[in-house]
This record gives structure tokens, sequence and C-alpha cells, in this order.
């Protein structure tokens, strides 16, 4: 077909768009997991037959670079021809094109004229799947087996019924059932929502238009992000990071990149990186695409629409094995939460090198992973819930960092106080920023926040899976880094908080399951500010006393990082 | 002369000019005048469009104000310094906000400051629970160390522009504690004003509660200034009339009651647009109606779904500033006569968000405007006339706006009028996205609404836009620049009251349920007194519910008359019928849970009758003027003047119809009619 108007092509553009938007309204509203509700940690996705992804909406940018390899992954195993009108496939293997498990796609094709159209699609964390933790995040697995049910492609819903003997098995496996069919349930019926407007787009333009526009929108993405790669300077930039241990070992691991720019086309070579560790700190071969593909778009124009597209002109190597690319058996629960904004700050460091007016320091790179669950004292019913918080970013060449927020993988809200006291036995007693956590520059890295907690229950079992607790986000150019994170506890009676290592004899202090906390005991959450930019020394008097004045900075930080007296 | 007062009146005040629409109640005439704003001194246009519209000062039964000064105060930053008042660990709430961020992929946004500074947040050891018990009690000590800080904080300051906010945690389940810290603060310090959370937005989650505390506080020492100097203003023109302001839910308070609760006048300038939208609508004989309002910069799209204005608690000051107070529910984007005309990198053309605004405006203005916008792209088209904009007081340079469509052609590969037709097709699919979105959010349908178009451009724009959302009839209301006016003239009295307690559907308590939902009716019908309406008041109760599990509400209706349990399981039967149809499916057995028990109260305001057009005699084009269609080409079309036409008069596009303000534009095959109030219907 020949070249569509750019009125239509944005018309139909929108239309996707739009659609992405009311799955993602509809998951909210319908939902019951405050990592759905509150959170947001979900994406939506209009993919073509091809398996390419022709729309979506601004949600949770996690899934977003992964979601065309578990497309792809679900079309090549179950084939083309499988698919029928009412059919919801479900899926979550990290091996067959997920982020981790905890991630589900449902996909749903859409068919007119009796033919098949397109595939609306969203993925969602849900909040407990099984396994040997409750929350399902196994700080301290060695293998998939112990991160819960894990699920290839299968039909939940067949001709628009339920295949009842797959819920059955799910319901059985996930530790509160009536959640997970709560949020599936919300996840299902947005399918059907955006089902309807693709209908009404195929009616309005006919399939052969419809298909065509898909293309060349497609196309336009990939255009537009080559004209901006060609922007960035010729060259091979490098740098590495490292998690700083993996929850069974207390070994740091290390991912390498030498990330080339070549005209038009970026390739990011992680093939030095160290070989796949024991503990669930593994990134699937798609955390590490989606962290890449992520980096590019931060220091590209923010308005090209994203779709796969905008994919096209960069390349990955990875080795199978590796912590960039783990193999079966592997653990990856904390790949997708923790390695992934680790894997996406590296890129940009990199990137920073060719393009400093564009990038920005490292953020706290940690979603403080905080999981907890039991029998709620009030109703005796069984919770679980996965708690994460935000992290100071880095500086930028034109403003301070912001202060906590979500790490740059995802773009998940906080759950209020409220809202948590009002569901789990927990009373919260400080939610604070920390002063003096943002690393010094001219430009300084945004404060990470400061959570106390107190059991207010008989008990309450913990796990945990934080990362930068001894090593820093990192400042650019002559700025300083941004302060460590960190997971402390102090039992009941004690005068001061300790770490579980030094209290529970952990192998890693922030990194681990089920640990029994009782009664008036408090944990504190501390996450990691973000790097600074540029020599200290070139920051505004006015500035440092602003920062000062407000608490944001102490007297002696001032006096110490920028050598400011008043 | 001596007039018997006798009119009604609404005056909207906008960014440019200063509307005023004023109706003869015993006759039904109009009396409608414009002049410019005078942003610093709203009450300067306040006397200059009265004088303007002739009317002596005891001509007024009554005044109905529509202001943007809260608004602007919150968007502009200019308001007062506030002082937050937070639980003990709570004060960086307002600065750590929800974590998330405007864009996916860009390092250029930061994060939206407060509207107070850190060093103003204070904390007090206090604490209730989820369930409203006290854990910690609030003592004197505790109250006179709270205002001993401020007191420091406010040391040497400038006291008449400081207010303070309280929001504590679960204060809208006991409000104990914020109406003592209010008690002790209004005894010690006089002339400091305080706002407490739970009265301006009883809702849970603190930080959205907080921010809208926060914007109430901010606004409060600026809505007093605005008050004072009109009260001044009209005293000094010997105005005695009773007077009031536009609240954002549609109603009206009077001076009183907005100067003491700004929140609820955030968005009085707003709300007038939809409200003589409706009346319109209505007097067409159509009750599902969308509005579109469209102006120089900006489009608001409103959803009336029979006869009901929808509306919502989420407005936001920018991206990540909400304000959770009733507002009338309008969708606002960036499409207007001003909007510019742009090409992306991606090579798409583009229109708005950006506006050339008033100054230097389009390029037609000729004062130096160098962007190609949505009026150019008309007058170049010839759907405006160059001699009679604005009733010929501003004339259009086409020769410019010709030369400048040329340009941004030439790099799309396409003739001037080809580009000028894509402009004019951008802007109307961004407002049929926004009709789209509107209507969508709401489960509805827009194919069966009928669209009322007015605001300068609305009207010359409408035909070209319901095609495309599938509407087939468009309304066009009299004076469509004055409607917002016209509709604070209208305005009825509201109030809304919201109750939050958390109960389930298997063990709801239906006395206590009945006992509140009677308090908060009286208490409503007390403030609608207050703010002076005299009548019985209509009344509608609703409860917030959601399955036990959810987290967001959906607002059902209780049937009218006493509560029983009858009539909540009629309510619970109709919550799982809108699930079923906001969301695909319904669970019936599931449990419900009851979060929000909300009361609105309406005293309505008998519509005006407007005066009967003449029918005699067949109106005459007043010339016939080349006009472009994508179909078609330039097309001889005839151009009417909207006071020349008669009730009953029917006839089929291509059309023009201009007047002073606005400017109609009828596509070939369109068929226009004229009713007995002379309000035009345009079927597509």
């Amino acid at each position: 077909m020949e070249n569509i108007d750019s009125v239509t092509l944005s018309v139909i553009n929108n239309a996707l768009i739009n659609a992405c938007r009311e799955m993602g309204t509809a998951m909210m509203r319908t939902s019951y997991s405050p990592i759905f509700n509150e959170g947001l940690d979900f994406s939506c996705v209009i993919f073509n037959t091809r398996a390419e992804m022709i729309g979506q909406a601004e949600f949770c940018p996690t899934m977003l670079g992964s979601a065309q390899y578990a497309v792809k992954w679900t079309i090549e195993e179950l084939g083309l021809d499988s698919f029928e009108p009412g059919d919801v496939v479900i899926h979550n293997d990290p091996y067959r094109g997920q982020c981790h498990m905890p991630e589900h796609m449902v996909l749903k094709p859409v068919f007119h004229g009796g033919e098949l159209q397109c595939f609306v699609g969203n993925i969602a964390h849900i909040g407990e799947i099984g396994g040997m933790a409750p929350g399902s995040f196994a700080s301290d697995a060695t293998e998939v087996y112990q991160e819960g049910l894990r699920l290839p492609p299968v039909k939940i819903m067949q001709r628009g019924e339920y295949v009842k003997d797959v819920w059955r098995i799910i319901l059985t496996n996930h530790r509160t059932p009536k959640t997970s069919w709560g949020d599936l349930h919300a996840m299902i019926g947005s399918l059907n929502i955006a089902e309807t407007r693709m209908h009404e787009l195929l009616e309005r333009y006919g399939a052969e238009l419809f298909a065509a526009a898909g293309d060349q929108l497609l196309d336009y993405s990939e255009r537009w992000m080559r004209s901006e790669i060609q922007e960035i300077p010729n060259g091979v930039y490098r740098f590495q990071d490292c998690m700083e241990d993996d929850g069974v070992t207390d070994q740091p691991v290390w991912m390498r990149l030498k990330l080339i720019v070549k005209d038009d086309e970026i390739i990011a070579d992680w093939t030095d990186s160290d070989a796949q560790a024991s503990g669930p700190v593994n990134a699937t071969f798609v955390v590490t695409a989606a962290a890449t593909y992520s980096a590019v778009l931060h220091v590209t124009n923010k308005d090209i629409p994203v779709n796969s597209g905008c994919y096209r002109p960069i390349r990955l190597i990875t080795n199978p094995g590796t912590v960039v690319n783990v193999r079966h058996p592997g653990p990856s629960v904390g790949g997708n939460t923790e390695t992934h904004p680790h894997l996406q700050n590296v890129v940009m460091a990199a990137l920073s090198q060719a393009v400093p007016e564009r990038a920005a320091a490292a953020e706290a790179g940690t979603a403080c992973n905080f999981l907890f669950g039991g029998a709620h004292p009030e109703t005796g019913e069984y919770y679980t819930n996965y708690h994460f918080d935000g992290g100071g970013w880095g500086a930028t060449a034109l403003h301070d960092g912001n202060s906590v927020m979500c790490p740059v993988n995802g773009n998940c809200r906080n759950t209020p106080a409220e809202v948590l006291e009002t569901k789990y036995p927990f009373l919260t007693l400080e939610y604070s920023l920390r002063t003096d956590s943002g690393g010094d520059g001219k430009f300084r890295g945004g404060l990470g926040s400061k959570r106390v907690l107190r059991v207010v229950g008989p008990e309450i079992t913990v796990s945990a899976l934080l990362d930068r607790t001894r090593t820093y986000p990192w400042g650019l150019f002559g700025a300083g880094h941004g302060a460590a994170g960190g997971l402390l506890v102090k039992k009941k009676g004690d005068s001061r908080f300790r770490t579980f290592s030094e209290v529970y004899g952990t192998v890693s202090a922030t990194k681990f399951t089920r640990i029994v906390l009782k009664e008036d005991d408090e944990v504190a959450i501390l996450s990691p500010g973000g790097g600074g930019y540029g020599s200290p020394s070139e920051r505004t008097a006015e500035q440092i006393e602003d920062d000062v004045r407000q608490g944001l900075i102490s007297a002696a930080a001032a006096r110490t990082s920028y050598g400011y007296e008043r | 002369m001596s007039l018997p007062t006798q009119f009604r009146c609404g005056i909207d005040t906008g960014g440019t000019f200063t509307d005023l629409v004023a109706l003869d109640e015993t006759t039904g005439d109009l009396v409608v005048a414009k002049w410019p704003s005078s942003p610093h001194h709203p009450e300067e246009a306040l006397i200059g469009v009265i004088r303007e519209s002739q009317l002596p000062p005891e001509a007024f039964s009554s005044l109905i104000l529509g202001t943007t000064v809260a608004t602007n105060a919150l968007l502009q930053r200019e308001g007062a310094r506030v002082l937050f008042v937070t639980t003990k660990g709570f004060r960086d709430v307002p600065f750590i906000q929800r974590i998330n961020r405007r864009y996916h992929y860009s390092l250029e946004w930061t994060k939206p400051k407060p509207l107070a500074e850190r060093i103003d947040c204070l904390e007090v050891d206090e604490r209730i629970n989820h369930k409203g018990e006290v854990l910690v009690a609030l003592t004197d000590q505790e109250l006179v160390r709270l205002s001993e800080r401020i007191e420091e904080r406010l040391n040497g300051t400038d006291r008449p522009n400081t207010a303070v906010a309280v929001c504590l945690l679960f204060s809208h389940l006991n409000p104990k504690h914020e109406q003592r810290i209010q008690e002790y603060l209004t005894g010690r310090f006089q002339d400091l004003p305080v706002s407490l959370s739970y009265r301006v937005a009883p809702i849970w989650r603190e930080y959205e509660r907080g921010s809208t505390v926060l914007a109430d506080a901010f606004v409060k020492p600026t809505l007093q200034r605005y008050v004072g100097s009109v009260r001044k203003s009209f005293e000094s023109m010997g105005i005695s009339c009773p007077w009031s302001v536009m609240k954002s839910n549609g109603g009206r308070a009077t001076a009183e009651v907005a100067e003491n609760e700004p929140v609820g006048v955030v968005l009085s300038g707003l709300s007038g647009g939809i409200i003589g939208g409706r009346f319109f609508g209505e007097l067409a004989d159509h009750e599902n109606l969308v509005t579109l309002d469209m102006g120089g910069t900006s489009c608001d799209v409103g959803v009336v779904r029979k006869g009901q204005i929808a509306y919502n608690t989420d407005y936001q000051i920018e991206w990540g500033l909400p304000v959770a107070a009733p507002f009338v529910d309008l969708t606002t984007i960036g499409a207007g006569g001003g909007s510019i005309a742009w090409i992306d990198k991606g090579g798409f053309l583009r229109v708005g968000p950006q506006s050339a605004g008033a100054d230097p405006g389009p390029v037609c203005y000729d004062q130096g405007g160098k962007d190609v916008t949505v009026t150019d792209a008309n007058l170049v088209l010839g759907r405006l006339n160059p001699n009679y904009f604005l009733a010929g007081k501003m004339r259009l340079n086409t020769d410019k706006a010709h030369q400048k469509l040329a340009e941004l052609g030439a790099t799309l590969g396409m003739t001037v009028e080809e580009t000028a037709q894509a402009v004019i097709e951008m802007a109307n699919e961004n407002m049929a996205n926004a009709i789209r979105v509107a209507s969508i959010d709401r489960g509805l349908d827009a194919r069966d609404f009928t669209l009322v178009a007015f605001g300068g451009a609305g009207p010359l724009h409408a035909s070209g836009i319901v095609g495309r959302v599938g509407m087939k009839r468009i309304v066009v209301p009299l004076y469509p620049g004055l409607c917002s006016a016209f509709g604070s003239l209208i305005a009825d009295f509201q109030v809304d009251k919201v109750w939050s307690k958390h109960f389930r559907s298997d063990r709801v308590d239906v006395d206590v349920v009945r006992k509140h939902f009677d308090e908060l009716v009286s208490e409503a019908v007390r403030e609608i007194h207050d703010e002076g309406f005299f009548g019985d008041p209509e009344m509608e109760r609703t409860i917030s519910m959601r399955y036990a599990g959810q987290n967001y509400e959906h607002d059902v209706r209780v049937e009218d008359g006493e509560i029983t349990a009858g009539s909540l399981d009629e309510a619970f039967e109709e919550f799982h019928r809108l699930h079923e149809r906001f969301y695909g499916y319904s669970i019936g057995y599931e449990v419900i849970e009851l979060i929000r028990f909300n009361v609105k109260v309406v005293g309505r305001t008998d519509n005006p009758q407007l005066k009967a057009v003449a029918t005699s005699g067949e109106p005459r084009p007043r010339e016939t003027r080349q006009v472009y269609f994508k179909e078609q080409g330039f097309v001889a079309c005839p151009v009417y003047r909207r006071e020349d036409l008669r009730a009953g008069f029917t006839w089929e596009g291509p059309a023009l119809v201009e007047e002073a303000d606005s400017m109609i534009l009828a596509h070939p095959g369109d068929r226009l009619s004229v009713d007995a109030h002379g309000v035009i219907t345009m079927d597509v």
C-alpha cells in the first residue's frame, strides 16, 4: 500500500495509544493488589501479527522493551493459526521472553472479517505466585523452581470461556489466590476494552489500511530514531558496574559494556560480563535488551512514538549463561528490579561520554524490594505484599536530580501510608527525605528516602532484595556519588537499628527471605541518593545556602563538600 | 428614566476579555458587553464591562462572577506563604509525592514544587490509625510547641499573606485533632487563616489530601483580596444587589463562602461554559450533549448525560500536584485558533499545544507572528472574513498567512490549500480525540450525543469534528463567544458533602448509614441556604463502592426516600451493572466495600425565557465567498449575518454565518435550521 497521509497516520497512532491507556485505566480501577492500583506496575500494548509492537501507553516502561520478545515467542510456539476469537494466552516464563516470573503477560487475538488482525495485551506484576518466599521474591533462590509457578504460553480463556483447569492450577499454586483471581480478571477485562477499540478502528479504516498504517508507524519511528542516533558522535564507549552480592554468595557480579555508536546504529556488546550468579540477580536477555533500549530513549527526543521501530537500529550482543543473559534454571527475580536499573545506568554512563549534555549521573538503581506476609490480625486472612521505594535520581547538565523517584526501569507510584496501614499490619513512623544523601556537584543528586515501619500484629514474615547498600550511585564529571542505601532492624526493646546480618545472621544484609518479625519490631528502609553532575566548586553560593536552609544538606556537608562557610 | 431591578447578570473574566451577559427577566431581552481584562486588577475590568453594558447600577437583580483569579494564583504561583502542619514523621510527603514521573524517557522533567517550602513544614506529635482510633493523643504542650514554632517562622514576615494548611494522617476518619489545631491557632493568631484537610478533601491518601489543603490555603488571601476589592467596586458604583462567585462544581457561592473555602472556586472560570452549553442544548431538545468551547489557546470538552453534568475530583495544578475538590469534568487540550502548526523530527505535521496567544498572535494579525496557526489556515481557505474579524475591529492580513503556509507546505510537499486543510484537520482530530477520551472515560458512546459548539472558534470547526467521532448534530448557542458568561447567569446553587467510612456489603449497619446521610443532607441544606438559596433544594445521594480488595470506587446512586436495607441492596445491584458496563465483567457474589457517602444538594435557578426572534422574511447573504473544502476544492459559499436570520429558516451548506464574536461553517450537504429563539442546529 502506498503512503498513508500523515493526518490519517496520526489519527491511527492516537487511537492505538488511547486504546492502551483505556486498558491501563481499567486495570488500575479494577485490580486488587496495591502493586497494580497504587503502583501501576504494568504495561499495555498492541502488536501486529508479525509480533511487532505498534502501540503502547505510558505506564511502567520495564515491560515495553521486553514485550516484543514475549509476544514473538508466544506466536512462534503456539503458531498463528492456533488463535481463535475470544482466546486469551497467559505467559510468564523468563526463558521464553519474559522479564522475571512475577511479570505475567495476557494476550488476546483480535479478529475482523474472520481474519486475525492484531493482538492486544498487557504485562503486569502479579504480587504473589508461590515459590519459597511469600510475595514470590526469593532473594536466596538458586534456581527458577524456587521462584514460583512458571507458565509457558497457555490459553487461560478459549473462545470466550474459562479454561478451568489452567485457572485451578494457577490459583492452587499462589498463596493469595483471591487477589490473583481479581488481578487476572482486571487484566483480562481490560483486554476486552482494547479489543472493542480495535474493532472500531478496523471497521472505520478496513484491514488493509490498518495493517499498512501499523507498518508505516514502525518505519516512522525507526526513521526518527536513526536520525537521533546520527547526532551521537561515532565511537566506542565502555563502562561497568556490579551487583554488590547475589543473595547466595557474598561476591560481586560484574556487567561490562562496550557500546559502539556507528552512524545511525548502536551496538551494545555485553559479552565481557560475568558468568551468571548463583542467586537471583541475573537478568534475562530481554531485561538487558529493555534496559539498553530505554537508556537510548532517555538521550533522544521524548516525542518519538515508542514502538518496535525505535528498537530496530539498536542491536545487542550477549553470551548465554552470563549475568546479562541467564540460562535455565538460573534464578532471575531480582534481575528485573535490581540488575535492570544497573544495566540502564551503565548504558547511560557510556552514553555520557558521547553526549555529556544529554546524560544523567547514576540514580539509586534499587527498588528497595521489601516483601511481607502473614495472617492479618484483624481478619485472620492470609495476605502478602510487594513493597518498594524510590530513590534519588542523578543530576543532569541542566538541573539537580529529582528526589525519591521510582527507579528508571519502572514508573510506579508509592503506596500511601494510609493505604498501606489500612491493608496490612504495619504502622509507618516516618517517611522522609534523607538529608545529605544526594551526591554533591554543580548540580546535586536527588535525595533518597527513609521509611520506618513498626509491626502492629503478633508477627510478620519479611523478605528483602536491595542493592547499592555498599556501592554508590556515581557522579559524573567531577561530582560526588549519592549515599548508599540500607535496610535495618530494631527489635522490641533494642536501643538502636542494626543490620539483618547482625541480628539474624543472614549471608547478605539486604537480600534474604523469611525472617519473622514480632510485634513492635521496627524496620528502616533507606534508599540511596543520586549522583551529582559537574564539579561541586561550580555550585553557586545561592544554591548551597538554599539547600542548607531547606535542610536538604547539612551545614557540615556544605563545609566539607562545597567548602562553604557562611 | 428609572428601570426596575430586573436584570440577572453573569460576568466571565477570561484571559483576554471580560464578558457580560444580562437578561431582562420580564422581556427575555439579552444585553451583552465585552471589555479587555485587567489581569492584575480584575475589578477594573468588571467596572469597565458593566459601564460598557450601559445598564444602570440599580437595574441588576443579581450578579454572578466567573473568575480565574484562584486558577491564576495557582498556575502562576502567586499566592500565600503556606505553613504546612502534619503528623510527626510525615513533613516530607508533599516533596516525596507519588514517586512516578511525567515522561518515561525524559531527563529534562523536574518534579513539581509543592506550594510550601520544606522549612515551613512543621510536625506535631499525634497519631490516629486506620480505624480512626487515637494512638498518640494531641496534648496541650504540643499545641503550645506548635504555636511557638509558627511564631518563630512568622517572625518579621508579611503576616497578611500567610496561611496555615493542616493535614494529619487519617483525619478523614477522625477529624478531632485537626479541629483542635484550628481552634487553638485561630485563638492564638487572629489574622492567620487555617485550612483543614478533612474539610476540603475528606478522602484517603495523605499526599492527595495534603496537596488539596495546601492549594486551599495558598489561594485564600488572594480570594479575600479579590472579594474585598469587588465588594468595594460594586459599592462605589452603587450596585447593591446580591452577588456570588461561580464554584468549580458549577454551583455558586456567596462572597463569604468563596473566601473561606476557596478550594471550591479554584476552577470558577471554567464551569460557566458547560452550563451555558447545556442550556442551549436542552433548549434545542437534547439531553445528551458534548460541549466544545474552543477559544484562542485551548479547547474545553465537557459531557452532559441525561441533562447531568459530569464531575471529577482529579484536577492537577501541574502534572503531579493534585487538587481533589469537585469540579465540572472538562478535558482541556491545547487546541485553539492560535495553536501553532509545526513539523516534528519524524516529518509529521503537528498542531499545538503551543499557541501564538494574543501577542504576537497568528501571522495574519500582522503583529510580528511568524508561526502558522489554525486561524491563518482558516483565513487562507476563505473561512474567515478578513474585514469582519471581531466585528471588523481587527483587519487580517491574508497575504502574509498565505506566504507562511506556502513555506510550511514546501517542506511537506503540499500546496498552500492542502497544507491549510491538513492544519485544520490536525486541530480537528486533536479535538475529536478529546471528545473520544471524555466520553470513553465514562463508558459512553459519543455517537449518541449532540455537540454544542461555542467559544470564538468552536462553531467554525464543529462540522469538521463531528464526523470523526460519528456524531450527527451540532447546536450553536446565541452569542457563542459569550457562553461562559451566559452560563454564570443561569448557574444553580450546589453543595457537595462527603463522609468517609468503610463498610462491607455483608455487614453494613443501615441505621448508621441512614443517620450519617441525614446529617450530611441537613449540613448541605444549611450551607446552600448560607450561599443564598431559599427554596427546596433537590438532592442526590451516592455511595462510592468497589469490590472487596479493589482500590478505586464507582459512585452509585441511592434511590430517594429513607435509607433501608432494600434501598442499599438496590444500589449493590446497580454497582454490578455499572462494573459490567465499564469494565466488561462483574462478580455477582463478591462482597462490595462501601468507602464514601456523598450528598449533592442543588438549588435550581429558574431557566430564563429567551425572546423569540422574528419569523418573517427570507434572509439574504451579505456576500458570496470562495471557500475551500477537501473534497470539492474552492466552492462559492453564501455568507450570512446571524442577526439577519429568521426563526424557522432552513437551508443547506456550504454556508458561513458570521457574527461579532464567532463564525459558523456549514460544509456542503450540512443542513441548518434556526429555531424560535435564534439557536442554530446543524445536521451533518
